[in-house]
């Protein structure tokens, strides 16, 4: 154990971006120290019951008198943002994932964890929403029959890919962190534990491929939702490449979401950040970014549509909103790698994310024009469930971050959270990890060494 | 690897071409069922009495809609409760107005179809009705959004809502009957019958009577692969609600690439096992630096 | 009165011998035409020559006319002809053998009158009966000749071919029977049984329904078709509403207020001033009173009152207005495209925080970052320095 631990048991911020050997992230550690429930966990959960109250009033009256939507505007925001975007924020899993299993980039995997954790956070919320949105949910059961789905249907191929993605490839890699606290928690366990996790590593290239190719396919079917609707999408939107630009923008979406993120977890619990990791999501990000925006404005020219960007009206605007926050993202984070400059990094991430929220979110809502006179905008009980089932993720996020290996850490977190749980709070038996003793072994034993 | 990716590539380059050509032989061809009916409206017969809109609330037993003002059945649009609407194009320069009845198209190939996820919509195969059945609709919309001519219409209040459109009154035709709208019209502007037969008293029209139609064209004909309800107008049909879209429908136009390359889910498996034998490789390397790390560290692995 | 008592004259010898000009005639027939377009056969014909042929050919009908507790004014209604001929013409048609307005006699000749009529005509007649019937403390509020009105109208009920109850009060009760109905006013229907009767209600009836239905009697042998209410469907199938002159301002949303407003004076419609038009059956809005058109409420910018039906016109307020059951669209039309959204300040209020917020927390952490970045430089020093100092104490404490 290094020096620098000394006795403090609070941590130390990496201030040379170019990081340490000692602290270079080499392992997931919970975050300690900090209780779930604080105040703003509390508004959180205050959030999601009232979205649970306002859901139960939408079952009961109907959609209409719940939110904005009409004949003109078929889908309000519930499809919209939290199908749509968020899950292309969610879709960490796909993105970073293929970087580091399929390119090879390890230094991504120590990402791979949280990536897991908010694309299943972001799928939970975003597949709870599409029940919620829909009419006559109890019809639901028919996804059971293959022979019963349309298979030309770009929505069957997303609820269906979705609900699969979720339910198998998802669940399944997020069960490793819990095996994991189960193996601490109780050596009696461990047995159990251990078979379990051998008949996962087993089957695991079978299920990780799975996790590549359904998110392929269904964040591709989003964007092929839209092609249907043919003329009413403003045709700096619409093309025949929508499905190529939403899977596009949901990887460059989701390298942000996870990496800024992680950024913000680190900055808020004072954990050191690897910048090695960091900067090499960020360039792989700024790629992405830099491709995207090209293959669109090449698009929209050979189309000859690039005269509808400079005309005065809202299309044009919302389409300069979004190609300068997504451009600009990945400007800050070039000059960020440059100038080893974490803020900008973080803001870059921040901006690129919401420029491809809002071009996810545009053909069905802001370029969508049913008739020359029809406008759409969300009522206040469709925003405070969509915010409900938003905060209701965050809320699982915190939960799962401080009581499971999920934030990726330098080693001697470790070794600093074992000696927090020994010595600090001994008492405190439940909190799973080290109940039994150091590194596996009984507590009688690692007693006698006792010592930090 | 190289020669792996190379292999798995090239197979997959076979595939495509097969399977692209397999979907251009049978998909671009659009079918026309054995006994399509539909209607004919000719804009320039009808005197705008709006008899066919009561007539439709009756023959469907639905209530009419005073929802506007509470004294008239006075619907701004088909909604809900109402499968057809007389609108009125009101040019402010002069230029002739027409009226114009708005009820599903019953079209070829229907984007609304194309899109429902459990073939809740469905066209009938022989007579080309294109309807909905309450017990496979999830009531997603995708129909309000996908339909060129924004006809499904959701029901927006109630714990049970249903989705409302124009199905020729088919309850009626099994009895024999005429659809509703087409027993009441005054004028004869709106007439049923087999498409076949529509089509041809509609070019008849418009050869005893030239210049009296707008581009001596038919709309329905070809227009979005073809409808089964055809119009006649003496102003461009664009000003009616009517839109250009050309002869090839919404879906094919649209969704040709996205069916070719789930055509028999062939691309997708190939993907599939591709991807299988690279993370495979990538897996073993991985496990393999994770218990080297464990080594070194005395920590549990964390795969 | 002028009469014949021959029980052979037919219409056609009569109405020669009383000198009617066959001119006349044929109006009157054509007149019938109009009144009952549909259900009733005599009328189902394609000409007034039909007509008057089949009521040429038919014998002259004996009617008895009963009067109880009315106010004449079905009588009125069948005198108020703005044509002198038509109202002769009427009574030439028919044999009014009694009717108390009209008739010369009174007191005891007037009794005797009734009963030879009721003897010499016995079951060919046809029995009108104007106003309602009393049945309260054994009828006593209503009296012919000391006999109880109940007692009246079933003795001559008992001897007419059929009964026809002229006027809401006969048909229903009317004006007597308003709350609290002291008399225990009832309506013919009521009272008499086994006999066909026609209702014809109305505050007064017009008196075209009256003789079209007296004269289908007696050419065709059989009453109209009845509804329910025995009202003949002819004249009683539609509400005033479909047929009202005022009807285009109703479509096109135009309606009065109040009495002599603009709009009342332009004669919009007049049914949010109450008008019970649209629950009201009765043929008042195509057929009119002493032949002049507007000869009726509507017509003077008065709403309907629904005076033909029983739950209405004594029941309702005047001003009520009532359900439309029968909606029909507007003159107004819908555009091509329609239905402007429109945004709601609360939830633009919302988002805008919303996005104030996210904006704001994103800038705030990036700044962090920075000021982090610094304020760890120095604690890593600061660390270095301590355990370097630290290191050095072991140090020393070792090799002491």
């Amino acid at each position: 154990m290094s020096a620098l631990t000394s006795n403090k048991f609070d941590v130390l911020l990496a201030a040379e971006t170019r990081t340490r050997p000692e602290e270079r992230w080499q392992r997931a550690v919970p975050v300690f120290g900090v209780p779930v429930v604080t105040s703003s966990f509390l508004v959180l959960v205050a959030l999601t019951l009232v979205a649970l109250v306002l859901t139960g009033y939408r079952e009961l009256a109907g959609l209409g008198p719940v939110s904005g939507m009409t004949d003109a505007f078929g889908w309000g925001i519930w499809k919209t943002f939290n199908v749509m975007v968020l899950t292309a924020l969610g879709s960490g899993a796909f993105a970073i994932g293929i970087a580091a299993w399929v390119f090879r980039r390890k230094k991504l995997h120590q990402l791979m964890r949280m990536a897991l954790l908010t694309s299943f956070l972001a799928y939970a919320c975003g597949l709870l929403l599409l029940g919620i949105d829909a009419g006559r949910p109890w019809n639901f059961y028919w996804i059971v029959f293959p022979w019963k789905w349309n298979m030309h249907s770009p929505l069957a191929e997303v609820a269906i890919c979705m609900s699969i993605y979720a339910m198998i490839p998802l669940a399944v890699e997020n069960i490793p962190p819990v095996l994991e606290r189960l193996w601490y928690f109780d050596s009696r366990l461990r047995p159990g534990v251990e078979k379990m996790e051998k008949h996962l590593h087993s089957v695991f290239p079978y299920i990780i491929a799975m996790a590549y190719l359904l998110p392929g396919m269904h964040q591709s079917s989003l964007g092929a939702l839209m092609l249907l609707a043919g003329e009413r999408v403003h045709p700096l939107w619409q093309t025949p490449f929508l499905p190529l630009l939403y899977v596009w923008a949901a990887c460059f979406m989701s390298f942000g979401c996870v990496a800024g993120t992680t950024m913000l977890c680190c900055l808020v619990w004072k954990r050191a950040m690897d910048m090695d990791v960091l900067d090499e999501a960020a360039r792989i990000t700024c790629w992405l970014i830099y491709g995207w925006a090209a293959l669109r404005l090449i698009d929209i020219s050979f189309r000859e549509q690039l005269g509808t960007a400079f005309r005065f009206d809202r299309f044009a605007g919302v389409f300069w909103i979004e190609m300068i926050a997504i451009i600009g993202g990945g400007v800050l984070l070039q000059q960020s790698l440059r100038a080893h400059d974490k803020g900008k990094m973080f803001l870059g991430y921040v901006v690129s994310s919401i420029g491809g929220m809002i071009y996810r979110f545009s053909p069905t809502t802001l370029a969508f024009r049913p008739n020359p006179q029809a406008l759409y905008f969300p009522a206040t009980i469709e925003i405070l469930v969509s915010l409900g089932f938003i905060a209701m993720g965050v809320a699982g996020f915190l939960i799962a971050v401080k009581r499971l290996a999920i934030l990726p850490g330098p080693l001697y977190l470790w070794h600093d959270m074992a000696s927090y749980f020994r010595f600090r709070r001994p008492y405190i038996r439940w909190t799973g990890y080290f109940k039994y003793g150091f590194f596996g072994e009984d507590e009688q034993i690692s007693q006698d060494n006792s010592h930090s | 690897m190289i020669t792996k990716i190379a292999k798995t590539g090239a197979s997959g380059a076979v595939a495509v071409t097969i399977g692209t050509h397999a979907v251009r032989e049978e998909g671009e061809v659009i079918r026309i069922p054995s006994t399509a009916v539909g209607l004919l409206y000719d804009a320039t017969i009808c005197i705008g009495c709006k008899a066919c809109v009561a007539a439709c609330a009756e023959a469907n037993d639905t209530p009419p809609d005073t929802r506007l003002d509470g004294l008239h059945q006075a619907p701004d649009d088909l909604n809900d409760v109402t499968r057809n609407i007389i609108k009125l194009y009101k040019p402010t320069d002069g230029t002739p107005s027409s009226y114009v009845k708005r009820q599903c198209m019953h079209c070829l190939d229907p984007a609304c179809a194309a899109g429902c996820p459990f073939q809740a919509l469905a066209k009938d195969p022989e007579t080309g009705i294109v309807s909905w059945t309450a017990d496979k609709c999830i009531g997603c919309r995708y129909c309000t959004i996908t339909c060129p001519y924004h006809v499904p219409r959701f029901q927006w209040i109630g714990y049970n809502p249903r989705v409302t459109k124009c199905e020729l009154c088919s309850h009626r035709l099994e009895q024999g009957l005429k659809p509703g709208c087409t027993t009441v019209c005054p004028t004869g502007a709106v007439i049923y019958g087999p498409r076949t037969v529509l089509l041809s008293e509609a070019k008849r029209r418009i050869k005893e009577n030239p210049g009296r139609y707008y581009e001596n064209k038919v709309y329905g004909e070809t227009d979005n692969g073809g409808t089964q309800s055809l119009y006649l107008a003496r102003v461009p049909f664009e000003d009616l609600g009517l839109p250009e879209i050309g002869p090839e429908s919404v879906p094919a136009k649209t969704l040709r690439w996205q069916r070719r390359f789930y055509q028999y889910f062939a691309l997708p498996a190939l993907l599939y096992a591709g991807l299988v034998q690279v993370i495979r490789k990538s897996v073993k390397g991985h496990v393999q630096e994770a218990h080297d790390h464990e080594k070194e560290t005395g920590l549990r692995a964390q795969l | 009165m002028a009469s014949s008592h021959k029980p052979d004259h037919t219409i056609q010898s009569h109405l020669e011998a009383a000198g009617v000009s066959r001119r006349s005639f044929l109006q009157l027939c054509s007149v019938l035409m109009a009144t009952a377009p549909v259900g009733m056969t005599l009328t189902k014909a394609a000409s007034a020559a039909e007509v008057a042929a089949r009521v040429g050919k038919a014998r002259r009908p004996s009617v008895i006319w009963l009067h109880f507790q009315d106010c004449t004014g079905c009588t009125e209604t069948l005198l108020r002809t703005s044509a002198p001929d038509a109202a002769s013409l009427i009574l030439d048609v028919i044999s009014l053998d009694y009717h108390e307005t009209l008739m010369a006699a009174s007191g005891k000749q007037a009794e005797d009158a009734l009963k030879k009529a009721m003897e010499e005509n016995a079951g060919k007649y046809v029995l009108v009966v104007e106003g309602s019937i009393p049945t309260r403390d054994d009828g006593v509020y209503m009296q012919l000749a000391s006999r109880p009105a109940v007692q009246v109208v079933k003795e001559a009920a008992s001897k007419a071919a059929a009964v026809i109850a002229i006027g809401s009060c006969a048909s229903w009760g009317g004006v007597g029977s308003a709350d609290p109905n002291p008399t225990g006013a009832m309506g013919v229907d009521s009272v008499v049984s086994g006999k066909p009767i026609v209702n014809l209600p109305g505050c007064p009836p017009n008196p075209y329904n009256l003789l079209a239905v007296v004269l289908e009697y007696v050419t065709m042998g059989k009453l109209p078709q009845l509804d329910d209410l025995h009202r003949p469907v002819f004249a009683y199938d539609r509400v005033i509403h479909e047929n009202c002159p005022r009807r285009a301002h109703f479509d096109a949303g135009r309606f009065a207020a109040a009495f002599g407003d603009e709009g009342h004076r332009k004669g919009w419609c007049l049914y949010k001033m109450g008008c019970k038009g649209p629950i009201t059956h009765a043929s008042c809005s195509t057929r009119p009173f002493n032949e002049t058109p507007n000869c009726w409420p509507i017509g003077l910018g008065i709403p309907c009152l629904g005076c033909t039906e029983k739950n209405v016109v004594w029941k309702m307020a005047t001003v009520e207005t009532v359900p439309i059951h029968l909606a029909t669209p507007p003159d107004t039309y819908p555009p091509i495209y329609s239905g402007a959204g429109k945004i709601k300040t609360g939830a633009a209020v919302l988002v805008g925080a919303i996005a104030g917020a996210v904006g704001s927390a994103s800038w705030v952490a990036s700044q962090r970052f920075k000021s982090s970045e610094e304020a760890g430089v120095e604690r890593i020093a600061a660390d270095r320095e301590l355990a370097d100092k630290e290191a050095a104490a072991a140090k020393a404490k070792k090799e002491v």
